[in-house]
């Protein structure tokens, strides 16, 4: 799963995917690099090495987040076109996944946040959600179809 | 017997009054009003009052619907906190008119020490050495320079009824004094509706030194010792520590600067918990610069160095009732304490970043006390002051002090919105305030707000997609 920071200058793209876990410690595959999380005491606790925990905030997803100065944007799973390559109104995918269900048809009125369609990637469902308002002028996938990464799911405008 | 006590305030004051009114075995009353539907500070009070209306105009400054709703409530005591009301003498006079005890000073107090011209009149009098400056309004430009010509420049042009750092300007010759003049006076108008001007000799490298006064409804007046409130940005302060580093070890200066606020408090006849304020120069001459007539912001660092609890003394004082202590020589300095204020902020502009606390977590060192009114989902919004809470730690000396501060912050976990942490982290690992040498000019010439980096590196991304993700998937405690 892909995790995007946004905060209008700054951007951070971050891969995540989960191992196999094992008992209580969870790892995750960070950035190519290995993560533990570990639930104690109603508090949670991640680690580079499993020696070394630190507390973890509890955030919640698809929202925002504070770094010092900079306010971010976080998107899970999509990177919000108009925001990113792909220019602006154009959704492309990230990674290869099966679209499993569709929102919207070509000629639909939209608003920014709407969601498009759900796409399955790495066994978890994603709403692709569109950064900008506007009519759907194309729309290039259906239900149960195969996509590759860098496929234009929709255009609009 | 148990009185009803209504806390007029909100926010970390409104929770620190509540946890002593309930200790003294009396009823916390708090209030709620429809801007903050979920304050925290109801959390600690044994009954809720709802107070309506949004605007501050309409709610915790409104003195006819807060005595309403005292008499309906069958209200005995009012706590003010700091801010709205508490420097209010018509509010406590119409309080006494009810028959309701004001936990505050007695009116005449409150008026006297209110403005600046009277107080630092009755200071003189009393002996204490005030500011150079006039005794009172300058009503023209040119008799503004014939001060300033006698006392010496810089001078400092100010608004009679200003404060928090508004109203006033720094001149460094007779041109600068001509060209803010109508400036000033314009500045003082609008924000105080009150255009009278002073002029007073500008201390170079001050310091904030203030002393705490606690005193009793029977004529005892005491000291807790100083604090100094040196790091301020905006006039405003963001650090303070108790004993004062500039005081250090001069045992004499110490009880000079803390006779002279107890000499003051007696000649207004002070009868509850206050604050001196001075100003220090670098040649450790010092003047009066005004008393605050409530409890302040920074008072926990007192209470940490004596172990006198100010906010029940104060309820004490106010009820007539004996205080915990019956000398001053119980009144003792046993450890070194600091505090750095919490605020909603923008760690680099220092301004007000108003905002929703997504996630909260806290693991602090032994010996530090968190004041603070947050918790995930709370908002932040721009009709109150940014400050959300205050960490104060306790160590026996400065040095373990600065070490536990350094770790309290690095265990004090906020998201959701910019606040002034790393702004703090910079400053205690800055050299000139690790040896203790710092003026109020120290955020001006030091600029740590500078050294703070705009956001953190790539693996702090990667610990916060990491989390949510782990979150999303229910593996999250």
């Amino acid at each position: 799963m892909r995790y995007y920071f946004y905060s209008g200058e700054e951007e951070f793209t971050v891969e995540i995917s989960q191992k196999m876990s094992r008992g209580v410690v969870k790892e995750y595959l960070v950035n190519k690099r290995s993560f533990y999380t570990r639930a104690l005491a109603g508090k949670n606790f991640g680690s580079w090495d499993q020696k070394s925990w630190f507390k973890l905030l509890k955030s919640p997803i698809n929202k925002s987040t504070v770094s010092n100065s900079e306010s971010f944007k976080i998107y899970r799973g999509y990177k919000p076109s108009g925001l990113f390559s792909g220019g602006a109104g154009t959704l492309v995918t990230q990674m290869p996944g099966k679209v499993v269900k569709v929102m919207v048809k070509e000629g639909d009125q939209v608003k920014e946040g709407d969601t498009i369609l759900i796409l399955e990637a790495m066994k978890m469902e994603n709403e692709i959600k569109t950064s900008v308002a506007g009519e759907v002028k194309a729309f290039n996938v259906k239900e149960g179809q195969a996509i590759e990464a860098g496929f234009v799911m929709a255009e609009i405008e | 017997m148990s009185k009803r006590i209504l806390i007029i305030n909100r926010g970390e004051i409104a929770i620190r009054v509540a946890k002593a009114i309930n200790e003294l075995g009396h009823i916390s009353v708090g209030v709620w009003t429809d801007n903050e539907l979920e304050p925290p500070h109801l959390e600690y009070c044994q009954e809720w009052l709802h107070l309506e209306g949004s605007s501050n105009g309409e709610t915790y400054l409104n003195q006819d619907k807060l005595l309403k709703l005292i008499k309906e409530n069958k209200i005995d005591a009012v706590h003010p906190g700091y801010g709205f009301l508490a420097e209010n003498g018509e509010f406590a006079k119409k309080l006494a008119k009810e028959k309701v005890i004001f936990i505050g000073p007695n009116e005449k107090a409150i008026e006297v020490m209110g403005d600046k011209a009277t107080s630092k009149q009755l200071a003189k009098e009393a002996g204490v050495p005030v500011v150079p400056g006039s005794t009172g309004e300058i009503p023209t430009v040119a008799e503004a320079i014939k001060i300033a010509d006698q006392i010496g420049y810089p001078v400092l042009l100010k608004a009679v009824a200003g404060g928090g750092g508004k109203g006033m300007r720094t001149c460094f010759s007779k041109e600068e004094v001509e060209k803010n003049f109508e400036t000033v006076q314009r500045e003082a108008q609008s924000g105080f509706g009150n255009k009278a001007l002073l002029v007073e000799k500008f201390i170079l490298n001050p310091h904030h030194i203030e002393v705490q006064i606690i005193a009793d409804k029977k004529g005892n007046v005491y000291h807790a010792y100083e604090r100094e409130c040196s790091v301020q940005r905006r006039h405003q302060k963001i650090i303070e520590e108790a004993p004062s580093p500039f005081i250090g070890d001069d045992e004499k200066l110490r009880a000079e600067v803390c006779d002279v606020a107890v000499k003051l408090a007696r000649a207004v006849d002070y009868d509850s918990a206050g604050t001196v304020e001075l100003i220090m120069g670098e040649d450790k001459k010092f003047y009066f610069l005004e008393m605050n007539t409530r409890i302040q912001v920074e008072h926990p660092i007192t209470e940490e160095i004596t172990g006198v609890d100010l906010v029940a003394n104060m309820i004490k004082s106010a009820l007539s009732e004996e205080l915990d202590f019956k000398s001053q020589e119980e009144i003792k300095i046993h450890s070194h304490s600091i505090e750095c204020r919490i605020c909603a902020e923008d760690p680099i502009s220092m301004l007000p970043a108003p905002g929703r606390v997504t996630a909260l977590e806290t693991t602090f060192p032994q010996g530090v006390r968190f004041d603070h009114c947050l918790y995930p989902g709370y908002e932040i919004t721009p009709d109150f002051d940014p400050m959300v809470g205050k960490l104060i730690v306790r160590g026996l000396t400065r040095e373990v002090c600065l070490s536990k501060m350094r770790n309290a912050l690095k265990g004090l976990l906020i998201d959701g919105l910019k606040t002034n942490v790393p702004l703090h982290k910079v400053i205690l690992a800055e050299e000139n305030f690790i040896k203790g040498k710092y003026t109020t000019k120290y955020i001006e010439e030091i600029k740590p707000q500078e050294k703070v980096s705009k956001m953190e590196g790539e693996e702090a991304f990667m610990i916060k997609a990491v989390s949510a993700e782990a979150n999303l998937r229910g593996e999250l405690g």
